[in-house]
């Protein structure tokens, strides 16, 4: 069987610092490349059962895969062994500082397979290596805007160049809330098939304000006001304000913002002079927190919420 | 909309200053622009976006422009690449 060519290298996981990986056997194929997005815990696989076995998925061994090894008799613990590393998986990983034996790694060099070890439990093991996986694999897409953490959701404030994006995060840094990133969103899909905002990392921490030019924002406002990534969930679109052009007046909301095939409630909200946007914004996000939380919009406070 | 593609012949590629002429010419046209340069399209309009291109001379990148005034955006910007930004005589 060949290697599978496309994906991530081991190496590049092995340099995770939350995987906490605290030993690597049979470094020569650090090279070795996962290439699905789920990581895998063997289980009866161990037992010979392989039909759902996956060579392009990492494994992960816990407890229970070390303990029905360790009690197998020895020739019969050397052919399970055998069977399940001749698949030519990419990468091992034992969790919570798990002793492995000389055969074990012998075994495994034979064919090829690093083995890594892990000071994490195995559930917190696969969940941090599938939101690892997930991020590497996901599609992606670059959104232009402005992404800020505001009242802990993650508000991705859209609109023409030189509308004043840029500016009203300002105002909004200034408030006390974060910039994830400005100018230019990389969004993937996560475990959770929830879209995540990421900074594009040449100009994360850098904000073009026009008359200033490009700022630092941890220079100005310190390390507090950045954040790495964040989750999309809800929208603000500024627009030139048009008289042709009808706004929502009555709160009915019913715009969306269509993003990696997730449809994210948004709101049009107009400028004007003598419109404060920041503070629009945020009570746009309090709002929009009220209405999730089930409370009334003013339609069904007239009408009853089935009228609608 | 209308698409052109344009070599980079300035030494200095779209470094930052070049970028910014860029981003200001863009600025004053109604029409969507975007650069494209390998898989990514950026907003022309916006500096950041083009300098996260990185793109260096001998490199090709396209204009891609939408709208009323695309054909003399399109024209305009070209202009600038071939001219060097200016900044070579």
């Amino acid at each position: 069987m060949i290697r599978i060519n496309e994906g991530i290298e081991i190496s590049k996981i092995i340099e995770q610092n939350d995987l906490r990986i605290v030993k690597v056997y049979n470094k020569k194929w650090v090279t070795n490349k996962v290439s699905h997005p789920r990581a895998q815990k063997p289980g009866l696989a161990i037992a010979g059962y392989f039909k759902y076995l996956n060579r392009g998925r990492i494994q992960i061994f816990g407890k229970t895969e070390m303990g029905y090894l360790n009690q197998l008799d020895s020739k019969k613990r050397e052919i399970q062994l055998k069977k399940f590393f001749a698949i030519k998986l990419p990468a091992v990983v034992v969790a919570e500082n798990q002793e492995i034996d000389e055969l074990i790694i012998s075994i495994a060099r034979k064919y090829k397979t690093p083995i890594l070890i892990s000071n994490l439990s195995s559930s917190l093991l696969t969940s941090r290596l599938c939101s690892l996986l997930f991020r590497y694999f996901s599609k992606k897409i670059k959104i232009n805007g402005v992404l800020m953490d505001i009242l802990g959701l993650g508000i991705l404030i859209k609109g023409d160049s030189g509308i004043g994006k840029s500016e009203t995060a300002l105002e909004l840094i200034n408030k006390g809330y974060n910039l994830v990133a400005d100018d230019l969103i990389e969004f993937y899909l996560n475990s959770n098939d929830e879209p995540i905002g990421r900074p594009i990392d040449k100009i994360k921490e850098w904000i073009e304000v026009r008359g200033l030019g490009i700022i630092n924002i941890i220079d100005i406002f310190g390390a507090g006001a950045l954040l790495e990534e964040k989750r999309l969930d809800m929208v603000v679109n500024l627009e030139r304000w048009s008289t042709k052009k009808k706004y929502d007046r009555l709160g009915e909301g019913n715009l969306y913002f269509h993003v990696l095939g997730k449809d994210i409630p948004m709101f049009d909200i107009p400028v004007a002079p003598g419109r404060d946007l920041s503070t629009l914004i945020e009570v746009a996000v309090k709002y929009f927190i009220s209405i999730k939380r089930g409370k009334k919009s003013f339609i069904e406070h007239l009408y009853g919420k089935e009228k609608k | 909309m209308i698409e052109e593609k344009v070599e980079i012949i300035n030494k200095l590629g779209l470094h930052a200053r070049a970028a910014a002429k860029l981003s200001h010419l863009a600025n004053t046209f109604d029409s969507d622009i975007f650069i494209v340069f390998n898989e990514d399209k950026v907003n022309a309009k916006s500096l950041l976006g083009i300098l996260t291109l990185a793109a260096s001379i001998g490199n090709y990148i396209s204009i891609i422009a939408d709208g009323k005034d695309e054909t003399r955006a399109v024209k305009e910007i070209k202009k600038l690449f071939d001219k060097k930004f200016d900044e070579e005589s």
